[in-house]
Order: C-alpha cells, then sequence, then structure tokens
C-alpha cells in the first residue's frame, strides 16, 4: 500500500566488505557506523516522519560477531537521484579502509529487504594448516533466550564444506524459524586445525 | 627498553572473548596514526574506552601533541577491570589504541585525573603498562609519566606517582613540556635532570624535587612544600590556554565504533564560569570566561557534523546559556538545521525564563525532562553559596518550561553545605512544592497527572581552590539526618525525593583535601584490590578503610576538619590565579551572607585571576542580564 501523495524515494542498495579487527564489530555498531558513514558522504537521504525523525536506512542480516565479510548489504532511501558510480564514490571517501562500501547501485522500491532477500550464505573458513576432513555433527544444541534449542544441521547446511588446503568454505540457509551461525557449527565440528578466521563470501537469493 | 611494537597478535585472542572488542580494535573514524614519530607519547584516560573515549582533554591534547611534526600522541584507555585480569594472566601489558604497543615502550605518558575516584586506575593503569608506579623507582629508560587535569589543582595525593604534574589548561604547555623531555633524551639526559628542567617550566610541578613538610613547618612556613634545589618555583601558577577564543571551535575528533558516553559532536562554546559559586571547584579553576563567537562556532558545529556524520551536537561549556551571543547561535543552527534530523542540545541552563526560552529553542517537538539546580532551598543559604539565583528566577524557568511543554522537571540541591540549618533543609521541600503548584497552575487540566517534580540531593564535598575549601564535612550520620528531615517535609506525593548515598564520598574527601601522605594510601588500597572506585559494583570500602587505618590516615578528620582561612592548606603552592586573599573574603562573606556579582555581568570582583595571569575576560558581546 503505497501512498500516492507520498514523496518519491530512491532505493539504492550498496555492499561492504567488513574484514580483519572490524570484524569484531556487533551488528549494531556497524548499523551506527554506516549512518555516520551516509552523513559524512552527504548523501540526500531519507528522514522518517514524526516525534523522532531518523534516517532510512536498512540493514541485511546480522553478521555474527568475530565473522568478517566480503559483501554485507545496507539499503539506503534517498530524497533525489544521485547516479550510482556517484554515490559509491562518496560513500567511499568517507569509509574507513576496513568498512569499506564496494557496490551502489538503485533497485525496485518493491523489492524485497535485504534482510530476507538473501537466505542463502557462504562463508569461507581459514584453518592455521591444511586440513583433509570436517567432521560435521548431526544436530548441536544451541541456548537461546535462556532455552535449549537442537538445531538438525542438514536442513541449515545447503552446501557442504568444500575443502582446498588451509581453506573451506560452506553454505547455511536462513530460515523463517531461526538460522545456524557459522562460528557456531565449525565449533562443533571435528576438525584437527584450528580456525584463523572466518569470512561470509556470498550472500544469494538461491542456490 | 621495551620494544616499541605492536603486540596486536597475542592480544587478540583476549579481545575475541573480551565483553567489548570495540574498545581494544582502533582504526575508527578520524584517529590519526604517525608510526614515523621519533617521539612518542601515549595519552591515557584511567578509566574504560566508554567513559575516555568522551573526554574533552583526551581530545584535545592528543591533537596538540599529533600537530608538532616528529611527534605522536597515540590514545590509552584503562581495560575492563576482566581484561586487566586476562592481560596479567597473560603475561601482557596494557597497550596504546594505535600502535598496539606496551606503555613502557613509549618516550612519556600522560594521564589526565579527571575526578577524585580515579587514583587507584591511575597505579592500575602504570603498573599493567609495565612502569614502576613510583617516579623513585622508574630507570633511566622507563617513560615519564606526566600528569594533568582538573584534580592536579591538588596534586600532592598523586604526587609520587607522577615525574611532573601540569596545572591547568594543556594545549600548549603539555606540547612544550614534551618538547623539552624529547630533546633531553635525544642528548641522553639523565631522568633527574629532565625533572629539573621541566620543573623550570610554567605550569609544571616536578614533586620529586621538593621536600613536603611537617604539619607543623607547613603552617609555620605558609607552604607544604619546599625546595630541595637552587632555583625552583615554590608557587606553581596554572597555563592558561590565552588563544582559546579565537581558536576554531571544531575540535577534530574521533568518531568510535563503541557506544561512548556523550556519542555525538561536542563544541565548546566558552570556558570558564565566573558566577562564582562558593563550592564549584570549576567556577575557580577555568576562569577568565573566554567566549568564542558565534560565527566561529556556528561554522564550527556545520564543519564538525560533516566531517563526523554525528546527527548530534551539544554545545558544551559550564553555562552555555550565559554565553552572550547563545540565542543567535542557536536560531542559526535550527535554521540550518531543521528537518534533517539533527539533534542540538546544551548541558545545562541558567535558572530563570531566559534559559528556559534556550532550552526550548533546541527541545524541538521532544521534550524529556529539564534540569535546574538551585543548590539550596532558602534564599538565605544561596546568599551564602553565591548562588545568584530568586525564587521568582526559579519560578520564572518553570513556568516558561511548563507553558512550552515539558512535563518533567529535576532539580539539583546540595546539603550540609557551610552554615545549613534545618530550615534550609525544610526549604528545599518548601521549594519544590512550590515549583510543583507553578507547574500545575499553567499546565491544562487534563495533563496535571503528566507533571513530575523530582529533587536530586547530593552532600556537600569542600573542594580545593574553593571559598568552601576550609570547611568541613558533615558526618554521614548527620548526612541521613537531614536528608530524612527533609523526605519527611515534603508533602507533595507527586514530588520525589532521591538520595543516593555516597560509600565513596570519604575517598572523595581525602583525595580532595589530603597531602602527599595521602598516596601512600592510594597505593595500599590498590595492592588491596582497590580500581574501579567510581564503579559502585567495584568499590572495596575495606581496602581503602583498612588502608587508612593501618597508616593511621583518620579519615573522618580528613573529610570534616573545618580550618580558620588563614590556615594554610595542602594545595597552597598550587595557583589558579584566585587570590587566596579573595577566597578568603569569599568565604567571610559567605558567612555574613552577602553575596558577590557574577564580573562577566557586573563589575570586577577581584578575584585576581586576570591579574596573575595577564589576561582578561572574554567576551563575544553583552551577556544577556
Amino acid at each position: 500500500m503505497t501512498d500516492p501523495n507520498a514523496p518519491r524515494v530512491f532505493r539504492l542498495r550498496s555492499t561492504f566488505i567488513e574484514r580483519d579487527r572490524l570484524a569484531m564489530l556487533s551488528h549494531l555498531e556497524v548499523a551506527h557506523a554506516l549512518e555516520r558513514t551516509v552523513r559524512r558522504a552527504g548523501l540526500p537521504f531519507a528522514v522518517s516522519q514524526g516525534f523522532s525523525p531518523h534516517m532510512k536506512i536498512a540493514f541485511g542480516a546480522a553478521l555474527p560477531v568475530g565473522v568478517g565479510s566480503t559483501c554485507e548489504i545496507f539499503d539506503l532511501q534517498l530524497r533525489e537521484y544521485v547516479p550510482a558510480g556517484k554515490a559509491l564514490a562518496a560513500l567511499q571517501q568517507a569509509s574507513v579502509p576496513d568498512l569499506m562500501v564496494q557496490d551502489c547501485r538503485y533497485i525496485e522500491n518493491s523489492a524485497p529487504a535485504a534482510s530476507v532477500a538473501f537466505p542463502f550464505s557462504t562463508y569461507e573458513v581459514r584453518f592455521d594448516e591444511p586440513v583433509c576432513s570436517v567432521v560435521v555433527p548431526d544436530q548441536i544444541t544451541v541456548v537461546r533466550k535462556r532455552k535449549e534449542k537442537t538445531l538438525d544441521v542438514a536442513e541449515f547446511l545447503a552446501e557442504p564444506f568444500a575443502l582446498e588446503g588451509d581453506r573451506a568454505t560452506f553454505t547455511l540457509e536462513a530460515k523463517p524459524t531461526g538460522s545456524l551461525r557459522p562460528d557456531v557449527l565449525l565449533q562443533h565440528c571435528d576438525i584437527a586445525a584450528n580456525v584463523i578466521s572466518v569470512t561470509r563470501i556470498a550472500q544469494r537469493a538461491e542456490l | 627498553m621495551v620494544p616499541f611494537k605492536s603486540i596486536w597478535s597475542h592480544v587478540a585472542p583476549l579481545v575475541a572473548h573480551a565483553e567489548r572488542p570495540s574498545r581494544y580494535i582502533n582504526h575508527e573514524w578520524g584517529c590519526v596514526y604517525k608510526p614515523d614519530a621519533d617521539f612518542r607519547f601515549c595519552m591515557i584516560y584511567p578509566d574504560t574506552y566508554e567513559l575516555g573515549q568522551a573526554n574533552q582533554a583526551l581530545r584535545i591534547l592528543v591533537n596538540a601533541v599529533n600537530a608538532r611534526p616528529g611527534m605522536s600522541a597515540e590514545r590509552g584507555f584503562l581495560p575492563a577491570p576482566e581484561m586487566c585480569d586476562a592481560l596479567r594472566q597473560a603475561g601482557l601489558p596494557m597497550f596504546s589504541i594505535e600502535s598496539c604497543a606496551p606503555l613502557a615502550a613509549f618516550d612519556a605518558i600522560g594521564i589526565t585525573l579527571p575526578h577524585e575516584l580515579a587514583a587507584t586506575n591511575v597505579l592500575e593503569a602504570i603498573d599493567l603498562g609495565g612502569v614502576p608506579i613510583r617516579a623513585l623507582d622508574r630507570a633511566e629508560d622507563d617513560p615519564i609519566v606526566v600528569g594533568g587535569g582538573p584534580c592536579a589543582y591538588n596534586p600532592e595525593p598523586y604526587a609520587p606517582f607522577f615525574d611532573a604534574i601540569n596545572i591547568g589548561e594543556g594545549e600548549e604547555s603539555l606540547p612544550e613540556g614534551l618538547e623539552v623531555i624529547r630533546q633531553m633524551r635525544r642528548e641522553g639526559a639523565a631522568r633527574r635532570d629532565i625533572w629539573r628542567a621541566l620543573a623550570r617550566l610554567d605550569g609544571w610541578y616536578v614533586p620529586a624535587l621538593y621536600r613536603w613538610h611537617t604539619p607543623e613547618e607547613a603552617q609555620a612556613a605558609g607552604s607544604w612544600i619546599e625546595p630541595l634545589e637552587e632555583g625552583l618555583p615554590t608557587t606553581i601558577v596554572k597555563r592558561l590556554f590565552d588563544g582559546f577564543a579565537e581558536s576554531p571551535a571544531w575540535e577534530p575528533c574521533i568518531v568510535p565504533f563503541a557506544e561512548a558516553v556523550h556519542d555525538r559532536l561536542n563544541v565548546e562554546v566558552l570556558r570558564g564560569c565566573a558566577r562564582g559559586c562558593r563550592f564549584c571547584q570549576a567556577g575557580m579553576m577555568y576562569r577568565p570566561v573566554r567566549e568564542r563567537s558565534a560565527d566561529n562556532v556556528v561554522d564550527s558545529v556545520v564543519q564538525g557534523l560533516a566531517e563526523t556524520g554525528y546527527d548530534e551536537v551539544s554545545l558544551t561549556s559550564l553555562s552555555t546559556t550565559d554565553h552572550s551571543q547563545i540565542a543567535e547561535i542557536l536560531e542559526r543552527l535550527n535554521k540550518r538545521y531543521e528537518g534533517t534530523g539533527v539533534r542540538i542540545s546544551i548541558p545545562s541552563q541558567r535558572l530563570d525564563s531566559f534559559g528556559a526560552r534556550m532550552a526550548d529553542l533546541v527541545a524541538g517537538q521532544k521534550k524529556g525532562g529539564l534540569t535546574f539546580a538551585p543548590e539550596a532551598g532558602t534564599q538565605r543559604l544561596r546568599d551564602v553559596i553565591n548562588k545568584n539565583v530568586t525564587e521568582d528566577d526559579l519560578f520564572g524557568a518553570v513556568d516558561a518550561a511548563f507553558a512550552a511543554g515539558w512535563r518533567r522537571c529535576k532539580l539539583y540541591f546540595m546539603i550540609g553545605l557551610p552554615t545549613e540549618t534545618d530550615e534550609d533543609v525544610k526549604g528545599i521541600a518548601r521549594l519544590v512544592q512550590q515549583v510543583y503548584d507553578h507547574a500545575k497552575a499553567i499546565v491544562p487540566k487534563e495533563q496535571k497527572g503528566s507533571i513530575q517534580i523530582s529533587a536530586s540531593v547530593a552532600l556537600f564535598v569542600p573542594k580545593a581552590h574553593t571559598p568552601f575549601q576550609w570547611d568541613g564535612q558533615i558526618p554521614p550520620e548527620e548526612a541521613l539526618r537531614r536528608v530524612n528531615l527533609l523526605r519527611h517535609s515534603v508533602k507533595y506525593r507527586a514530588v520525589s525525593v532521591s538520595w543516593h548515598d555516597p560509600k565513596t564520598s570519604f575517598v572523595e574527601a581525602v583525595m580532595s583535601r589530603s597531602g602527599r601522605e595521602a598516596a601512600d594510601l592510594v597505593e595500599a588500597a590498590w595492592r588491596r584490590g582497590a580500581r574501579f572506585d567510581a564503579w559502585s559494583e567495584c568499590f572495596l570500602e575495606d581496602a581503602w578503610r583498612t588502608s587508612a587505618e593501618e597508616l593511621g590516615i583518620d579519615v573522618q578528620a580528613v573529610a570534616q576538619t573545618s580550618y580558620p582561612t588563614d590556615y594554610v592548606m595542602p594545595w597552597e603552592h598550587i595557583s589558579c590565579g584566585a587570590d587566596r586573599r579573595w577566597l578568603a573574603r569569599e568565604h567571610d562573606k559567605a558567612v555574613l551572607e552577602q553575596t558577590t556579582p557574577d564580573c562577566t555581568f557586573g563589575r570586577c570582583s577581584a578575584c585576581g585571576v586576570c591579574m596573575k595571569l595577564g589576561a582578561d575576560n572574554q567576551l563575544a558581546g553583552d551577556r544577556n542580564d
């Protein structure tokens, strides 16, 4: 239901990386940092009406603390059209190197929110030495809101571990009912090496 | 010497498991990194990142040192308690933020002393940094440890822990002092020679070069210190940053990832306050009054918001609504930022209808609570403390505020002020009830239920360099009696009285009023585990009390003794510019219930600051009385 009298907005989708030490930021800290990046970039962002006006910005699926990424997403509503290349240049000028915007493009106003549009996330793990096998458990018990919950790994592991030397990739699917964190999965796998880093390398709508 | 290199690879696994990793990871927007500097300084705030990152002194001084070619300034914050323990357990030192280098690897370390409850954290930081806590125990290649900040105005309880202490505003004097250290280190000078050179710089105090007198010697000599060598100053006068008013109000700042306190753009619009409240140390310390012009402030806000991306700016000072151009500043900023979601705030408002109007200018639709500080409940006692505010001023402010839409108002009071009687305590109750009556008369009938008036009551702590420095604190039992008297005197159910029983107040009094002997107490308490004394969940009262008993320090006497005004206090050798005779005269006028006007509105009150410092009030226009 769109208000025909509402002012036109332009929905800009940006992807950014989150690497090295900044992988330790929380989702909320990243969100704050990006809002400030947008302000520094001087983009004509839309502001919500009402008691406590705020920037119209939305973020993709949260990344666990400690997991880096090459493909995080935020959507920003602009009051005026700014060529995507120009917006990208302004955002990059306003970003710190390890939380750097990589790409900007416009999407339909009706497109699904970034937080639900890409349920499949592929992660790359780096180990401290080459690995020849990863034994994945059938079930993992996690504690959520002080309640224990048992997750069937097969339900979430959309693509199995692919090993290559001291690296591995795997894909997890986020379900509307919940999801399995990549770091939690790794903690429960039997691996004869230590994890050095975990990075989300792709977010996809379908496999 | 400890090598200057990053220990991040060792620290990282601990940070990954720390409560808030973002306290330790650096790489924020706006941080300055000068790896090629030949002189390295680490500026420390003796508490965690989220408190220290907001600190104005840290921001200003890091910028001032980094502005010097070849000098770098990094930030240091005391890790949270469990991280301090984790580092010790892993055999790792406290580190700087930018280079993640051990404190001991720096040429010099600066620690700001922001309040009376940070002393044990100073020791925790120095020790965890791998540096001997006492200046006399430091080796030639250990860093030179310098201090400064508000508590440096009574430096003695900290004296043995610092090589040198900078009194007053550090914008110019800190880089000057560091330049001396840099030159002399380059020439291979001994630590003691560096002390001698620093002691001869204006505004620098080197405690180890002075003998501490016995009480009898001090009273006879008129000073507690005696130079151990020829040519040392016997009074250390504070440094003033003369260029404050003309310097840009935009102070480049770091935008933290971690949620810090006051996490917004802070623009210092003026420095100093000459209202002359007789209990207030800040009002004595930061004189004379210096205003930055409206153009300077507005341009700085515009630039600061653009460069940081903040959506809130606070116009900071001791009394922002006293600025002669405050209405113009707020109107210009309002116009500029209308509809952008940018919020403008002022930390406190002056207690009259003008103050309330200024608050209304920035509040927009969102009106939370408004805070006023009458400090005392009767005109008699307000005259004693020189709070030049009448009931009419207060009611004018309240009328204006509630007419503008505010529904909550908090009033700050002190109990235990010199000459206070039960009538004054009951006066607080009467005054807050009258405030409620005023609010009720203004607010539409159907909204009367939403009126909230609260009184927050704090215990008077005598502070160095104030007219009340000679006055003792009332005993804790008496404080409790007066609070109960106040509570019983408040008859309105819509008025609430809050009183936070300060378990730490004896520590504050000791740090505020003691001489050099208190340093042993600080060290003993720290060795018993005291740290983060300002965090109520961490405060170890026993560590302090047992240490005081062991050292024979009567903390009750330190807090509660009143002295005649000819008594020489332990900070007599430190000067904030205000003449001790003026302080004594203000004390005597207090007893006579006579007030002294603010010299930025009226005539000079002869406090002596301008004469002593060769300075003047610098106002951007005529102040609006």
